[in-house]
């Protein structure tokens, strides 16, 4: 298991992993990561957050500046609670999912008691991953947590909602999936010729609200 | 436009890759065999990131105009015309002539450099082909057209053609999992052989063991992997992070590949044993 206090360690020459941090830190320290190797001047490839952890690839000899930042933040935000200080985005949701009915059931709701609770609830982007774009949003309310289906679907629909465990997501574009469908939005998720290219980044605020 | 594509096996073009995206779920992807890639464009006379031809299959490319072409990595069947073509080293070629990769052998990946580089418009700074998330700048089939950029020096080669390095062990570095394992695991996974997987591809080396002392593990909460990554799985495979591994993933990282190991490991075909030995982090 994952350890309860945060730990800086080495993720192979080239990266350095953070990880044993709380729900939804990850986001919030990623930014404060970015802004303290622009000013030490320390050049990184990436800063990638996980859903417990932040890491950040870099060139082999910037490994010991790279961990004593980490291992400064680490304590700095062990004291400090994290504003969410991401953009706050509307996404319009027709709940028209193909699961929808078997969601209700599976959690002994109605479909509008569904459909009320993913709508009224506040989500912030935990990490992105699966495929580009694609975001795992923390605040689903616990009577939707649900496993995943136990057959991935082969093809699931740009555009789709989606819910499986505690997170929410929407697919950004056609691929296969195994969360269960509630819903569909047109909102653009994800275009490669858009700067960001993503709708939601960690950190983002989401919100879905309900479309006749 | 420079030379047009007249056959084309599977083949990719890749450059170092794409950075700063893999927060929103962007693979770095580029060269899957990095020594062999800078290796091309050092002799080819370009810049160290100039897009070049990956190939497993072949390709043959017919000629516009004069330039220059180098090939690395996997030993492989070439030739200009039915002249044979060496490797490591910059061959001169006219326009008109036919420049035909065939069989890659010794290996799995050959890399086909042009002096000046693949030139075509980026997408997220890269014209590397992901082939995880089907980012592909420049599709590549037969009649698609190659305009070449500038050369960067002066192109040059090698006394000999070196293949790839293929260590007797590769050095395995403590993951962030590691100590979620006890060490009677640990020992065994590095005294077995493990052998490559046919399923091995861009996104990952997958490799297969004698069954490994019953585990207790499960996934993790989601975290982020890096290039030569070493996940175990559920079912006790291993799965080494190449250029198009997904930016995060759940099951335990239990090393990671020195940088150079992961290059040696991506030029291992099918069937080929892989050793491991642990090394000080």
């Amino acid at each position: 298991m994952p350890p309860e206090s945060p730990r800086v360690v080495a993720y192979g020459y080239a990266a350095s992993i953070i990880d044993g941090l709380g729900a939804g830190v990850a986001a919030a320290l990623r930014d404060s990561v970015v802004h303290a190797c622009a000013a030490e001047q320390l050049v990184v490839t990436d800063v990638v957050v996980g859903a417990r952890s932040v890491v950040v690839t870099h060139d082999s000899t910037a490994a010991p500046a790279i961990r004593e930042i980490l291992q400064h933040l680490s304590t700095h935000f062990a004291t400090h609670s994290i504003p969410t200080n991401g953009p706050m985005i509307e996404i319009a949701v027709r709940y028209d999912g193909d699961d929808l009915h078997d969601v209700a059931e599976h959690c002994g709701l109605s479909v509008n008691d569904v459909v009320a609770l993913h709508s009224a609830a506040a989500y912030v982007v935990e990490f992105c991953g699966f495929s580009p774009g694609f975001a795992y949003l923390a605040g689903l309310p616990t009577s939707l947590h649900l496993p995943r289906r136990a057959t991935p679907r082969p093809r699931v629909p740009r555009g789709a909602v989606a819910i499986a465990a505690t997170y929410s997501a929407v697919y950004p574009r056609e691929s296969p999936g195994g969360w269960h469908l509630i819903g569909t939005t047109t909102h653009e998720l994800w275009d490669i010729a858009r700067t960001p290219p993503a709708a939601l980044a960690p950190g983002t605020s989401v919100r879905f609200v309900q479309m006749p | 436009m420079t030379m047009i594509v007249e056959r084309v096996g599977l083949t990719t073009v890749q450059d170092f890759g794409r950075s700063g995206w893999a927060h929103i779920g962007v693979p770095h992807s580029g060269a899957a065999d990095r020594t062999s890639f800078l290796l091309a464009n050092r002799l080819a006379g370009n810049a160290p990131n100039a897009a070049m031809f990956e190939t497993s299959g072949g390709i043959a490319l017919r000629m516009l105009a004069d330039t220059a072409v180098v090939i690395t990595g996997a030993d492989c069947d070439a030739t200009i015309d039915d002249r044979p073509l060496s490797r490591c080293k910059a061959t001169r070629v006219r326009a008109g002539q036919l420049v035909h990769i065939y069989r890659v052998h010794t290996g799995v990946r050959s890399y086909v450099a042009f002096a000046g580089g693949i030139g075509a418009p980026h997408q997220l700074g890269s014209l590397s082909h992901d082939t995880l998330s089907d980012i592909a700048p420049l599709r590549l089939t037969v009649g698609t057209t190659i305009t070449l950029g500038v050369t960067h020096h002066a192109s040059s080669s090698l006394d000999i053609s070196v293949n790839p390095r293929s260590s007797a062990r590769l050095g395995l570095i403590r993951g962030p999992h590691y100590d979620l394992f006890d060490i009677k695991f640990l020992e065994q996974l590095v005294h077995q052989p493990w052998r490559v997987s046919s399923e091995s591809s861009r996104i990952g080396i997958r490799l297969r063991g004698a069954p490994l002392p019953h585990g207790e593990w499960h996934e993790l909460p989601s975290f982020p992997l890096v290039r030569g990554a070493v996940q175990i799985t559920p079912g006790g495979e291993l799965v080494v992070m190449l250029a198009d591994h997904p930016t995060t993933g759940g099951y335990p990282v239990i090393g990671v590949l020195a940088t150079a190991d992961v290059d040696d490991v991506a030029q291992r075909p099918a069937e080929h044993t892989v050793a491991w030995s642990w090394i000080a982090r």
